[in-house]
């Protein structure tokens, strides 16, 4: 097993949007270790939420190669592409996209509904997620009676239901303020020690700061990996 | 969690449109199925009343059409163009027994009852009746009047009762057992009494005739139109000529239900096309949870289903309650009638119920196909990035 367990290779990405099209990668070629803590910094609207799309297997390249754990993720049909965001990837959004009609449990549990998991396993491991996050207590809350750093933390517990291998975050802390970002950073710095792959696209220079790897992206490309 | 607790969740969540599309649905079922239903019951009572009849043919005045043979079963008033020379020449074919009958209406307590004149013993012995309570007529001519058990019941008759008809004071002599047919609902007068107090001096609506070898029904058939020149159906052909015309105006009833349920279908389909928009970023997050098209595609289409099954269960429900409930509320027509008539309205048949619920989530899964489409190819990235 190879010891990166992310390879973008010569990534573009075109955006054909009415007449004009946009290149919003252009040629990025990237390797991210397994278990390592990654950072992708930028300016807002140079590709570092496409980067994060392509990685998450979320899009496609319009040309180049993305490799998840040795696998072409590029060249696997919609739905072996969904199947692996299930399994190997848990996302946390900066406006957390928790469901709202779902309780935090809920909301912990239909993550592994959609891979198959057994409704018993699933309650199991709700708790258990919640509990790692310090909601264990919150469980019957819906989002919107829940703090932006709480509903943050449950979008976390989500985002590990399936047990992934990577955890992509697009601004985890960019809608918290200090204290609840300094809680969501305690709970991925943890896991990291864990082992678990953290890649986090952010503005935050404190949380790039303390990251292993920084990517920076500008114009579509790749500055310093 | 599972899918379907997820759809129920979505489809409760806004309960107002929730409410309201149901509602649709559950209208169109409910017309459907108290159509269905009252046509049902129509096509038995027509069945029964045909058989209760006991006539193998019905001599009728030349030129009468389908409505004339629904007035018999439905006990309507008719004209009296038979004549009682027609009728002699008639009864003097052998090998048949023939028996006239007038058919009238009167009101009691202002309301209509089917007033029938008779030869006492021919039809008593023609029909097989049996009395309940009181005596029968006496005489050919017997003063008074016999009246059917549902009659009696509706009236409050009993014997030595005094009724008015057509402005003349009768007796009631006695009450006929239940027949299970229209007859439960009739009064009945020995002919000439019936024939005096309806200005009808020997002259009678229509004949039923019973033949002692029923292979040669068709030519009895024919001796009857060479000696009295008039109209003869067989109970066979009655029946079908009946049911041809229940049955077009069943088949219309229902198609008009059928277009209201397709309306239904379209507030179904606006439902869910509101649905795919306002939940355009919660598919994404599914999507980026790992759900497949197909999860998508099936989420879309099962709370489409569900709309079909609660709306056909209450539509089915509703629709059995309003055609039992509404049956003696609708008036007396010849078309309408029966439904109201002696017969067990409230008859659940499991087909119909079962078919309605069918239909109904048939249509609402046809409806959901095309927003659970769209939902389902919906790209994961512009669906989450959908503000």
């Amino acid at each position: 097993m190879s010891n990166m367990i992310i390879k973008v290779e010569n990534a573009t990405k075109i955006y054909n949007g009415g007449a004009v099209a946009t290149a919003a990668l252009r040629g990025v070629s990237l390797e991210i270790p397994r278990g390592s803590f990654t950072c992708i910094v930028g300016p807002s609207g140079h590709g570092k939420s496409t980067l994060m799309h392509l990685i998450g297997g979320l899009d496609r390249p319009t040309e180049g190669a993305v490799h998840l754990d040795e696998i072409e993720i590029s060249q696997l049909d919609n739905c072996a592409l969904a199947k692996l965001r299930g399994q190997k990837i848990g996302f946390v959004f900066q406006f957390f996209n928790l469901l709202q009609g779902l309780t935090a449990f809920e909301n912990v549990e239909i993550a592994m509904m959609l891979a198959g998991i057994p409704e018993s396993e699933q309650k199991a491991r709700a708790t258990a997620m919640l509990d790692l996050v310090n909601l264990g207590e919150k469980a019957d809350a819906k989002p919107n009676q829940l703090s932006g750093g709480q509903q943050q933390r449950v979008a976390i517990a989500r985002a590990l239901a399936n047990d992934p291998d990577i955890l992509l975050m697009d601004e985890p802390t960019g809608n918290l303020d200090s204290a609840a970002e300094a809680e969501v950073l305690d709970i991925l710095f943890a896991l990291h020690k864990r082992g678990k792959t953290i890649v986090i696209v952010t503005h935050n220079n404190d949380i790039a700061a303390r990251a292993e790897q920084i990517i920076r992206v500008r114009d579509g490309q790749i500055l310093v990996s | 969690m599972t899918l379907t607790k997820l759809v129920v969740r979505n489809i409760t969540r806004r309960r107002g449109r929730f409410v309201f599309t149901l509602l649709g649905i559950t209208i169109g079922i409910a017309s459907f199925v108290t159509f269905l239903s009252m046509g049902g019951n129509l096509k038995k009572e027509i069945f029964r009343e045909t058989a209760a009849l006991g006539a193998h043919l019905l001599v009728i005045p030349k030129g009468s059409c389908g409505f004339e043979q629904l007035s018999i079963l439905t006990g309507d008033q008719m004209p009296t163009n038979i004549t009682a020379a027609e009728f002699a020449a008639i009864s003097a074919i052998k090998g048949l027994t023939a028996v006239p009958f007038l058919a009238q209406k009167s009101a009691m307590n202002n309301k209509p009852i089917a007033v029938n004149g008779i030869q006492p013993e021919e039809t008593l012995k023609f029909k097989g009746w049996q009395i309940d309570k009181g005596e029968y007529f006496t005489a050919p001519d017997g003063s008074g009047a016999v009246v059917g058990a549902a009659a009696a019941k509706q009236f409050e008759l009993k014997p030595g009762s005094v009724v008015s008809v057509r402005g003349e004071e009768l007796t009631i002599k006695g009450i006929l057992k239940e027949t299970g047919g229209r007859d439960d609902f009739t009064m009945f007068l020995s002919m000439p009494v019936a024939q005096r107090l309806f200005k009808s001096i020997d002259r009678v609506s229509y004949i039923s005739i019973k033949v002692d070898d029923l292979k040669l029904s068709d030519s009895y058939a024919e001796k009857i139109k060479e000696v009295a020149g008039l109209g003869v159906v067989s109970d066979k052909q009655m029946l079908k000529s009946v049911l041809g015309i229940v049955g077009s105006v069943n088949i219309t009833l229902q198609m008009i239900a059928a277009v209201s349920v397709l309306a239904a279908a379209f507030g179904i389909i606006n439902t869910m096309m509101t649905a795919t928009y306002e939940r355009k970023r919660e598919i994404g997050i599914l999507q980026a949870l790992g759900a497949t098209q197909r999860t998508i595609f099936s989420i879309f289409v099962l709370e489409s289903a569900f709309y079909g099954i609660i709306g056909g269960v209450i539509g089915v429900v509703s629709g059995l309650l309003i055609s039992t409930l509404a049956a003696p509320y609708i008036s007396e027509n010849a078309f309408t009638t029966l439904v109201k008539g002696s017969g067990n309205t409230s008859s659940i048949d499991p087909v119909m119920i079962f078919g309605s619920i069918l239909f109904s989530a048939v249509v609402a899964i046809v409806a959901g196909l095309y927003p659970a489409w769209r939902a389902a190819r919906l790209s994961p990235v512009e669906a989450i990035s959908y503000e």
